[in-house]
């Protein structure tokens, strides 16, 4: 913690919710809200949990949450970009075969990539090495597709991972891919998904890692890929 | 880098991240009105889930140009009890 951080103030409190004392990944953009606006946030939140003690309604919470996160992270205002690359499908999509990779942080029970050669991490140990794991290059996790779901981990200190644990679609949704491919709505799933942590060295992804999957999915002979930044 | 390689690719990412996401010249994004960590859906929302899943697929068919990026429609929800 930096000096200018008075114990007790609310600064330090607004910065304890980002991998501090009350870390909560769901609000660690609190750390960067000014005072007014973390003031604003937990009023508002207040508030509104009074009207859901009347009626039981949870949705105005969720928006809530959900309302502020977008603000909190709305940080760049233009949306004007230069042309990146392009490449159309070649084939229907009811022939393709496509690949699924999510920055999830996910892998199947036994072959857990021991992140740092620490065995069976625990995601509050994930979040206390955050700083680790950012430094660190990425490595994939290969799950095969419809892996039951008692059989999947998620782990990652970027994230809150509890949806991830309770229902693994809601972030890497194989099985959901596996029956639309049945339905006709594509081709086929490639039998293989993957996983990584994306919260890693980007320069390493992006210099050497990321070639390496690349050439990986070019062997896997796909028509496309389905691509989830978590 | 997929794309660039000759793989078409389309991204499902929250709202949160779109101002990152368009940043980085997407190909294809499917924006979902969803929190951090239920990109998708909310746990056991199956409906959801596929019609999230649907809308991406649909735009590695239906776009014709970089950085066409596309809001699925609606609030996020859990699933119905």
């Amino acid at each position: 913690m930096s000096d200018d951080i008075q114990p007790g103030s609310f600064e330090e409190f607004k910065k304890s919710f980002s991998y501090g004392a009350r870390n909560d990944l769901n609000f660690k953009f609190l750390a960067g809200l000014s005072d007014e606006d973390a003031a604003a946030f937990f009023q508002e939140l207040l508030w509104k949990l009074g009207d859901t003690l009347d009626d039981g309604n949870a949705a105005r919470l969720i928006e809530h949450a959900y309302a502020w996160q977008v603000h909190a992270y709305d940080s760049v205002s233009s949306t004007t970009y230069d042309e990146g690359p392009f490449t159309p499908l070649r084939k229907p999509l009811a022939e393709s075969r496509i690949a699924l990779l999510a920055s999830s942080g996910q892998f199947i029970a036994g072959d857990d990539p021991r992140p740092f050669g620490v065995e069976d991490m625990c995601q509050e140990e994930a979040c206390e090495r955050i700083m680790d794991f950012i430094r660190s290059e990425p490595r994939l996790s290969t799950i095969p597709a419809g892996t039951p779901s008692d059989q999947l981990r998620a782990r990652h200190g970027g994230y809150d991972v509890r949806a991830a644990q309770a229902d693994p679609n809601t972030v890497l949704p194989h099985e959901i891919m596996l029956e639309l491919a049945d339905e006709g709505h594509f081709g086929k799933l490639a039998p293989d998904v993957y996983s990584f942590v994306g919260a890693c060295s980007q320069r390493r992804l992006l210099k050497e890692t990321g070639p390496q999957w690349v050439k990986l999915f070019q062997e896997m002979a796909i028509d496309a890929a389905v691509l989830v930044p978590v | 880098m997929l794309e660039a390689a000759g793989i078409p690719t389309v991204i499902i990412g929250i709202q949160a991240f779109r101002p990152r996401l368009a940043a980085m010249t997407p190909p294809r994004a499917l924006i979902t009105p969803h929190p951090m960590g239920r990109t998708i859906g909310a746990p056991g929302d199956r409906e959801r889930q596929r019609q999230v899943v649907l809308a991406a697929l649909d735009l590695l068919e239906t776009a014709d140009h970089a950085g066409t990026i596309v809001e699925f429609p609606g609030t996020y929800r859990v699933r119905p009890s």
